[in-house]
């Protein structure tokens, strides 16, 4: 399998430059290099330029509502644990209107993979303020420029207690490919929090600044992904703007096996009609019988 | 000749008051008699006044009676509420602690007697033991049931509490004396079971194959989520408590998409929350199931009284235009049969389906005929098969194929050949986004075809009483008109709607034409079910509504003197 195989042959909406575009070329050559059947990965998206992405996949995808990826690739995948669940979506989608679904997503630890396509502005929308816009960026929303403080995606997800963090820039490819692979790979949630650029919307947050202040790992001094304190640490110094794993712990119980789903069939394949002994079983409550 | 007796038991919320009501329920339902329980209290944990008001028949009951014949009070307020409403041989019950020095009042030791042989708690034992001797119960019977609820609590708990019963049956009380007590049943004991509302909509989701509920907690629809979160781990399915109603109605539809049978359950303010996820599963055409067990509105309203005021909302839920179904129970019985059907039509039709409930329908205990098994009809609808699917799994399977029904083969992520998009946007076969009109009207079209052979279903019931006017309602409502138009011997034909979306429109203009006046009852202020008819059909000289609105469920005895009016105008 290669990355060709798993690409429609739809022709992005995206402006020529876009960071999505390698966003999708990572998440295809992940899939070709994990060699994932392609009728066993569903891709589920939100609303916004990014999240157009689910329709380019040679794949199951689900292009829901602004915000709302989350809560459908969680169930997806509770649902048939034999699939590969990849959600993305932007920034408005992860860190505004579907924040709190965020935040839970990460606290329950299904293991999917979560990409935010991070370009700190809302592009679908032509402009506007994002939560993410650094203080001072003018859009169409904030034409005195943003005055709130910006949500910090990596404290917030350590915070909340995440599995799986890891940042990553549309301009370092190979580097995305390999993330994406680790997040599909690790057993629980991974958020990868993907610095992908609006070229057209935003002229601040560009690929040369990005080329100018991100730091890898390596760079901040960060070598263990698994030490939470190095990881809090580096991410406050360098105010996020690093690439690379930045948290992992292995061996966190995933949701599925909290909940003792782990060892059960995928749940489409529970048999549906109920034997009497059941039914005798789910009355029990209600009779008076004795 | 039919009898009832109602009794109504109030205290100090937090104290056990409805779980006496319902043991005492349990009890009676045991022996043969059948029980209706309808409970009021109010949305704070402890304290306030909290009570259950019990009728108590040797035929089914549907609802309350309008008089009560015995009060048994814990405190002041349930004296001070009730009494009005007390019947001219009622008799009120209070326990001696309260000191009323009202010669009306029959004060009774049942502090006295539960502290001295457990504690101030087992009061509700003590009360139920007065009750049961009062009704002429076998203390045996009492016995048991008390056992039974009490079982976990350990060895020394049920002792003390049948301690307490004993020293109830004993304790004479002058004034109690010569009372009789209820009849003995003359025909013999059928098999039954006592349940709510919401009890019977999580049993048919279970018979449906419902393996994977979302859910917020909201009253009074909570009790599904909790009777999920017990049963289904079992079963190897999930409940999950979302983090909202948009992540709950969200995630159920995920759920439905990779081929589970999915539901949540809520009430108006967590519908008016999914409205997002009804149009979602509307314009991808996925299977989903709503229960909205309404209260009153509009935002928090009065979370713990009886309306129905969602149904319009309902009717014409979301922004857009999409197909969906509402079912609407009006017993415990189509609580449980409809929530099967629910199932079945959200796949068959591949729409989102709601289970209309009300507060007094979900969680009014109530003692039925018991539900026998039965293996449902389970019919997923129209699922691809082998030949549909694509040979070189490639992107291009039509899941929103234009075919002559207006439904398409459905096919699960995972299945090879079936790979194609869903997207909330308008859509191509293929489920690629599109704003090309001709597609636009195609699907638009495609999907507003769904329910022709839905149309033709019978969705009303109708019992006739060689009536010249006709009452038709839904819901909770059901039971009250039953009971009104029997007790007051109205020559009035009633009917209840099982499905309000899409609208019976032949079936009901047939039977409008028979009458003169069609009143339609139901509770919220501006007539929403007939606002709707109207809008649908017309007869706008002939209906009449006939509507409450204060929180509280119709009684027989306003309902009768309305439809007598109506009767002789
Ligand atoms: C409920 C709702 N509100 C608003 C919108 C309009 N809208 C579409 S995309 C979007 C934000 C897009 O920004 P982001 O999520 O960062 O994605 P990007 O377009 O930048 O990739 C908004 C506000 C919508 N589709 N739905
Ligand atoms: S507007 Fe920005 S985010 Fe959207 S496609 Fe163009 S460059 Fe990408």
């Amino acid at each position: 399998m290669n990355m060709k195989d798993y690409s429609n042959g739809v022709h992005p909406t995206w402006c020529p430059g876009c960071g999505d575009f390698s966003v999708l070329r990572s998440i295809q050559l992940a899939a070709a290099h994990l060699e994932i059947p392609r009728e066993k990965m569903a891709v589920v998206s939100g609303i916004g330029c990014s999240g157009r992405i689910s329709g380019y996949m040679n794949t199951y995808g689900f292009h829901s509502v602004h915000g709302r990826s989350l809560p459908v690739a969680q169930s997806v995948k509770l649902s048939n644990k034999d699939l590969t669940v990849v959600a993305a979506g932007g920034d408005g989608d992860a860190y505004a209107i579907g924040m709190s679904h965020t935040l839970h997503a990460i606290r329950r630890n299904v293991n999917i993979t979560y990409l935010v396509m991070n370009n700190q502005v809302y592009g679908l929308t032509k402009g506007h303020t994002s939560p993410v816009s650094q203080v001072g960026l003018k859009t169409k929303s904030a034409p005195e420029g943003a005055q709130d403080t910006p949500v910090h995606p990596g404290l917030l997800a350590l915070g909340a207690g995440a599995s799986f963090y890891a940042q990553g820039f549309s301009a370092e490819q190979e580097e995305l490919v390999e993330l994406i692979k680790a997040g599909i790979d690790h057993k629980g949630f991974s958020l990868i929090n993907i610095f992908s650029p609006c070229i057209t919307y935003n002229k601040t947050n560009t690929y040369d600044w990005f080329r100018k202040h991100l730091v890898t790992c390596e760079q901040a001094g960060h070598d263990d992904p698994e030490n939470l304190t190095s990881a809090l640490s580096v991410l406050q110094e360098t105010q996020g703007l690093m690439r690379g794993i930045i948290f992992r712990k292995t061996g966190e119980p995933t949701f599925e096996e909290n909940h003792h789903l782990a060892n059960n069939p995928p749940m489409i394949e529970v048999p549906l009609e109920p034997t009497a002994e059941k039914f005798q079983r789910w009355t029990a409550r209600f009779r008076l019988d004795g | 000749m039919s009898w009832k007796r109602t009794i109504l038991i109030g205290g100090i919320q937090g104290e056990g008051v409805a779980s006496t009501g319902i043991n005492l329920m349990k009890a009676l339902s045991g022996i043969g008699y059948y029980t209706y329980g309808e409970r009021k209290f109010s949305s704070r944990i402890k304290g306030g006044n909290t009570h259950i008001m019990i009728t108590i028949s040797d035929e089914p009951v549907t609802c309350v009676t309008s008089n009560i014949n015995i009060i048994m009070a814990f405190d002041h307020e349930t004296i001070d509420e009730n009494r009005h409403l007390l019947s001219e041989d009622g008799l009120m019950l209070a326990d001696e602690k309260l000191g009323m020095e009202d010669a009306a009042i029959v004060s009774l030791p049942l502090t006295k007697l539960a502290k001295e042989h457990g504690s101030p708690l087992m009061k509700n034992t003590c009360a139920i033991g007065f009750l049961g001797k009062m009704l002429d119960i076998d203390r045996g019977v009492l016995e048991e049931s008390i056992k039974r609820s009490y079982q976990r609590k350990g060895e020394k708990v049920v002792n003390e509490n049948m301690l307490v019963l004993h020293g109830a049956y004993t304790t004479q009380v002058e004034k109690l004396e010569g009372r009789k007590g209820i009849p003995v049943l003359s025909q013999s004991k059928q098999e039954v079971m006592m349940l709510m509302g919401n009890d019977a909509i999580a049993l048919g989701a279970l018979m449906a194959g419902c393996r994977f509920v979302a859910a917020y907690p909201i009253t009074p629809a909570s009790d599904i989520m909790e009777i999920m979160s017990r049963v289904l781990p079992d079963e190897e399915g999930l409940m999950i408590q979302a983090e909202d109603e948009i992540a709950a109605v969200t995630m159920c539809i995920g759920a439905s998409y990779a081929g589970v049978r999915s539901m949540t359950a809520t009430s108006g303010p967590g519908l008016t929350l999914m409205m997002e996820g009804l149009g979602l599963a509307g314009m991808t055409e996925t299977p989903l199931v709503v229960v909205d067990a309404q209260r009153s509105g509009p935002s928090t309203g009065m979370p713990t009284r009886n309306e129905q005021s969602d149904l319009a909302a309902l009717y014409h839920a979301g922004h857009g235009e999409f197909p969906m179904i509402i079912l609407s129970p009006s017993t415990i019985e189509e609580c449980y049969e409809l929530t099967i059907d629910a199932f079945n039509l959200a796949e068959e039709y591949q729409c989102p389906v709601i289970l209309l409930s009300d507060f007094n329908l979900s969680l009014s205990p109530q003692t039925i005929e018991a539900i026998r098994y039965r293996q449902p009809d389970i019919n997923r609808g129209v699922i691809a098969v082998e030949k549909d699917l694509m040979e070189d799994n490639e992107d291009a399977f039509e899941r929103y194929a234009l075919t002559e029904t207006g439904i398409s083969p459905r096919v699960f992520p995972g299945t090879k050949g079936g790979i194609h998009k869903v997207t909330g946007l308008e859509h191509t076969v293929t489920g690629r986004p599109s704003d090309r009109k001709g597609n636009r009207a195609k699907m638009m079209n495609k999907r507003n075809r769904k329910f022709a052979s839905l149309q033709d279903q019978n969705s009303l019931s109708v019992e006739e009483r060689e009536g010249k006017i006709l009452c038709l309602t839904f819901g909770s409502n059901w039971g009250v008109l039953k009971t009104t138009v029997k007790d007051f011997g109205l020559k009035v034909d009633i009917a209840h709607i099982a499905r309000i979306k899409p609208l019976p429109v032949d079936q009901l203009k047939k039977l409008f034409s028979r009458y003169s006046k069609i009143v339609i009852m139901e509770q919220n202020q501006r007539g929403q079910l007939a606002g709707i008819i109207k809008q649908e059909l017309g007869f706008h000289d002939k209906i009449i509504s006939l509507t409450k609105y204060d929180g509280e469920a119709f009684r027989t005895k306003d309902v009768a003197a309305q439809l007598e009016r109506w009767c002789n105008e």
